[in-house]
């Protein structure tokens, strides 16, 4: 699976291309939690406009991900699942402990800091 | 009738072989795309399960897969020589647990059992059989 960085104003977007199978899923956390390093308590958006298919071991890398964000307090999101990704993250209840959201734009908005 | 068969050693980089024989048992059956990701899922889950729990001892070798249709049934059974091990003995996932409290892992059989309408386990010969049916309706 190829996995690329973009890099933002207030942190970064990872974006998997293909499938976030268990071979996939055994190096995911690593390019994850390096981009949460470097967005540096900011946001991290998984981008998954290009993500094919994902497995309970794709679940477990986002924990494992989500986990790690909340440690250093970064905002974690997804946004642009595919609907066959959607239902697989829903089935699991994964939608309960991951935010997800359709588009850039408002996962963007979502992980701004309020306004005092 | 149509059957279709593969063996893989019970090892998890052999699972890309199993993706494209679900995919090529597919595209020769004419079955719609968006039908198979339940299928791959199925076989992911179940084919990790056997490599994950069932080479306790390491005496499992082979995988064997067999996809069948049968009128508007999809049949997918996963074999292998290992050990005794029931994947739906595995304890199910508790999915209203928080990110703090939620373990990672459970869920492999969880996915299958939503993916399919059938699971059903059995041991015989020697092998461990999980099968998997999910009937189509149009």
């Amino acid at each position: 699976m190829k996995i690329r960085v973009e890099t933002l104003d207030r942190g970064a977007v990872v974006i998997p291309e293909g499938r976030l199978d268990f071979g996939a899923a055994a190096g995911f956390p690593a390019e994850l939690e390096r981009a949460i390093a470097q967005a540096g308590g900011a946001a991290v958006l998984v981008d998954c406009a290009a993500l094919d298919y994902v497995s309970s071991a794709g679940l477990r890398a986002l924990l494992v991900a989500v986990k790690a964000a909340q440690r250093v307090r970064c905002s974690f999101a997804l946004y642009a699942l595919r609907p066959a990704v959607r239902e697989v993250f829903d089935l699991s209840g994964f939608g309960k402990i991951i935010a997800v959201f359709p588009d850039r734009a408002t996962a963007l908005g979502a992980a701004a800091p309020t306004p005092p | 009738m149509t059957e279709a068969r593969t063996v893989v050693a019970a090892d998890a980089g052999q699972l890309a072989v199993l993706t494209a024989f679900v995919q090529e048992f597919w595209r020769t059956q004419g079955l719609p795309q968006q039908a198979a990701l339940p299928f791959e899922l199925a076989l992911e889950e179940a084919f990790i399960n056997v490599v994950t729990h069932g080479t306790a001892d390491a005496t499992t070798a082979v995988v064997a897969v067999v996809l069948r249709r049968a009128g508007a049934d999809l049949t997918l059974v996963v074999a292998d020589d290992g050990p005794a091990f029931d994947p739906l003995t595995l304890p199910p996932p508790d999915l209203s647990a928080s990110v703090e409290a939620r373990p990672v892992g459970g869920l492999g059989v969880y996915l299958i059992r939503q993916m399919m309408d059938a699971v059903s386990y059995r041991r015989v010969d020697g092998r461990n059989e999980l099968t998997m049916v999910k009937r189509f309706t149009g």
